[in-house]
């Protein structure tokens, strides 16, 4: 166990911390280019040096190891000299075309620039010129000139794509990022290069030049892609989003996420129905929120539960499987449910699971612990019904399936795109999509994360759970809730995996189930067989 | 900056009368008109269209948009012009022009000048003199909203050629 001295600050580390990671537990901050705590170190830009007692020259605070008795000093006069021109030589060909390039804004090399050189070029030579906009993939650009060879990128393709596709060629100021001869930067994490890259020499096709990123507003959430629920930032600019990023998480993706997931937004933006329809007199009619859910009520207050198939989905966020099931458990105990969802996909060991749904673990837990129990969508079957309350437009129905559903009387169908089931529908609610609203998915390894609501939906669309507890009030179940958090923690309540958790206790990388505290003093029941306050919304 | 504390004047009797002063008022205006009726002119009101009134040399007026010696758009859409601009009235859809030497152009440029203050911060940021508000000509009036989101046609219609030199020293 070493003990060494930071900047005037003891510290006592384990064996083999390098002298950044324990600057960086004191709090220090060193820059950094090559470094990346997920990948190896190389050490090769130069831009972490740092003045010890142990070596006449400044060391790499990314590789070298503390010492005991070490002094470091990380902000004197011999490490501002050295950072200057550690800057100025990475400086020395890059084009500085900051206003054209994607990456300002969010560059580490601006960020250095201004925090530890801000002269003007001393240089007076032509550039090296070397090659602009070259295309390294289906989803990657390439700009030669902008690269300073940290090599971050062809470390993430060997160590954690496990796909060795790029490679550096070429000497001195000739060198340059390429991929090896036949190859193409194709591998399922391809665009995890351009997060990490610290410039803007690798740009996403998909991204490129859509806007500054400046202009971009941001929020936590969860890609709903697959079972994994890789934590993500979603980027929205004029309210649209714009992009993903992944953000770190240890519980769940690290630095990354796959590119499927990461290009799935773009599936989101279009053919939204915002419209709540209802059907008068064998025809449909564009309807208000509140008589299209009166309708839906109308409707399963008439047939009764025996006589209702429910389709439940795995897309729920956790506060709407609790809606729900307290909807099944209570007012339409007795319907037949059935888990519907997107089938299974590819997956592989490193991210991607074969479950292309977002929450299927988290409202199996909850429709256990409430007792609802279902059955999954292929062993759909109506005889004897005549309603379907259908929650979600995503279930993948076969042929067969649709023409079940669409001979019953009525199919009340809550979803949020233009799909035949929207066409079939005799009530429509319109629903909110992931970013449009707060609440919690849980992945497949059971990590419980919050969703932040990034986007605003129209005013017409609201959340499944939303739907689920009207109708229930007004069935006579008698439970309402202001806000998701209210949901949340009469959740963390009734089931015994979110024990102890809360909004604010889930924090940056969420909880896993069964590991909160319970809480001291439990809550009180807010939300069981209370009488009905208020007359059918 | 601190407050300043005006002393108020207290009125005078004759004031406070109030008729006295409207006939003071009454004089100032009657001997203006018999003034202007009979003697020399001293006539504020400009006879516009017929007379024009001479602007300062510092006047800007609406935006324009330079092109290069080809007849392209000067215009690289770095967005730093409507980045700085306070009213937020500057509109740009970037796209990619496909030449090696210059990546990124405008697919629209839009700028609304209801919106804009015209305080020239987009020609101060503009990088590459592509954006101009010297042409020293009013916004016309139109029928409609829509008519006052100028377009990239219409700013280019004015548009000089601009031979400033694009990119740094020693690129």
């Amino acid at each position: 166990m070493p003990t060494m001295t930071i900047d005037g600050q003891e510290i006592t580390v384990d064996r083999g911390t390098t002298v950044l990671q324990a600057a960086t537990q004191l709090g220090i901050d060193i820059p950094t280019f090559c470094y990346h705590p997920g990948l190896t170190i190389v050490a090769n830009c130069r831009m972490c040096l740092v003045d010890t007692n142990k070596s006449p020259k400044p060391l790499p605070a990314c590789h070298a190891t503390a010492m005991d008795g070490m002094e470091v000093w990380t902000q004197n006069e011999k490490v501002q000299k050295v950072r200057k021109s550690v800057l100025e030589f990475i400086l020395v060909n890059h084009p500085v075309d900051c206003p054209i390039c994607d990456q300002a804004g969010e560059c580490v090399l601006q960020d250095h620039y201004f925090n530890f050189s801000a002269q003007p070029s001393r240089l007076f030579h032509r550039k090296q010129h070397k090659p602009k906009a070259k295309v390294l993939g289906p989803d990657i650009m390439l700009d030669a000139e902008r690269c300073i060879l940290c090599t971050r990128c062809v470390r993430f393709c060997d160590e954690i794509a496990k796909t060795p596709q790029l490679t550096v060629v070429n000497r001195g100021e000739h060198s340059e990022i390429t991929t090896f001869p036949g190859e193409e930067l194709d591998n399922p994490y391809a665009i995890n290069v351009v997060d990490i890259c610290p410039v803007g020499a690798l740009t996403s096709r998909d991204f490129r030049f859509q806007t500054r990123v400046w202009f971009l507003q941001t929020g936590r959430s969860v890609c709903p892609e697959c079972s994994k629920g890789c934590t993500i930032r979603v980027d929205t600019f004029e309210g649209v989003p714009r992009r993903y990023k992944p953000a770190h998480n240890p519980q769940v993706n690290d630095w990354w996420m796959c590119d499927t997931g990461r290009l799935s937004y773009s599936d989101y933006l279009d053919n939204r129905m915002e419209g709540p329809t209802t059907t008068v007199d064998g025809k449909r009619r564009v309807a208000d929120t509140e008589s299209a859910v009166r309708g839906a009520v109308e409707i399963l207050r008439k047939e009764g539960a025996g006589k209702v198939v429910v389709v439940v989905s795995p897309w729920f966020t956790n506060e709407d499987a609790y809606l729900t099931a307290r909807l099944l458990k209570g007012p339409l105990s007795g319907a037949a449910v059935y888990m519907g969802g997107r089938p299974d996909g590819v997956q592989d060991d490193i991210l991607i699971e074969a479950d292309k749904n977002p929450n299927r673990r988290g409202v199996a837990e909850i429709f256990n612990a409430v007792g609802v129990s279902y059955a999954p969508l292929s062993a759909l079957s109506t005889a004897g019904k005549t309603t379907a309350l259908i929650f979600g437009d995503n279930h993948g129905l076969s042929d067969a399936q649709r023409d079940l559903l669409g001979g019953l009387d009525h199919r009340i169908v809550v979803g949020a795109f233009m799909t035949p089931l929207w066409r079939q529908a005799t009530v429509f609610l319109p629903a909110r999509i992931h970013w449009e609203k707060d609440g919690s998915f849980t992945n497949v390894d059971g990590v419980v994360q919050r969703l932040e609501r990034v986007v605003k939906a129209a005013a017409t669309a609201k959340s499944d759970g939303w739907y689920s507890m009207k109708m229930g009030y007004a069935l006579g179940g008698g439970y309402r809730f202001d806000t998701p958090g209210a949901v949340f923690d009469a959740l963390c309540h009734d089931v015994p995996g979110f024990a102890g958790m809360s909004y604010s206790r889930l924090g940056d990388h969420g909880m896993v189930l069964g590991s909160g505290e319970p809480p001291l003093v439990p809550s009180p029941d807010v939300a069981t067989d209370g009488p009905a306050l208020e007359a059918a919304p | 900056m601190a407050t300043v504390q005006v002393e108020r004047r207290e009125l005078t009797l004759a004031e406070k009368l109030y008729i006295p002063e409207v006939v003071r008022g009454l004089v100032v205006t009657t001997r203006q008109m018999l003034k202007n009726a009979f003697g020399k002119k001293d006539v504020a009101t400009i006879q516009y269209p017929e007379v024009k009134k001479v602007y300062p040399d510092r006047f800007r007026g609406r935006h324009r948009l330079t092109t290069r010696e080809d007849g392209t758009v000067r215009c690289v859409a770095c967005m730093l012009c409507s980045t700085a601009c306070p009213a937020k009235c500057i509109h740009i859809v970037a796209g990619d022009r496909g030449g090696a030497d210059v990546e990124k152009y405008p697919i629209s440029f839009e700028i609304d000048l209801l919106v804009c203050v015209y305080c020239g911060f987009c020609e101060e940021a503009c990088p590459c003199d592509a954006i101009r508000m010297d042409s020293g000509r009013h916004p016309l009036p139109s029928f409609s909203r829509d008519k006052q989101r100028i377009h990239k046609v219409q700013l280019l219609e004015d548009g000089v050629r601009s031979i400033a030199r694009q990119g740094g020293e020693g690129t």
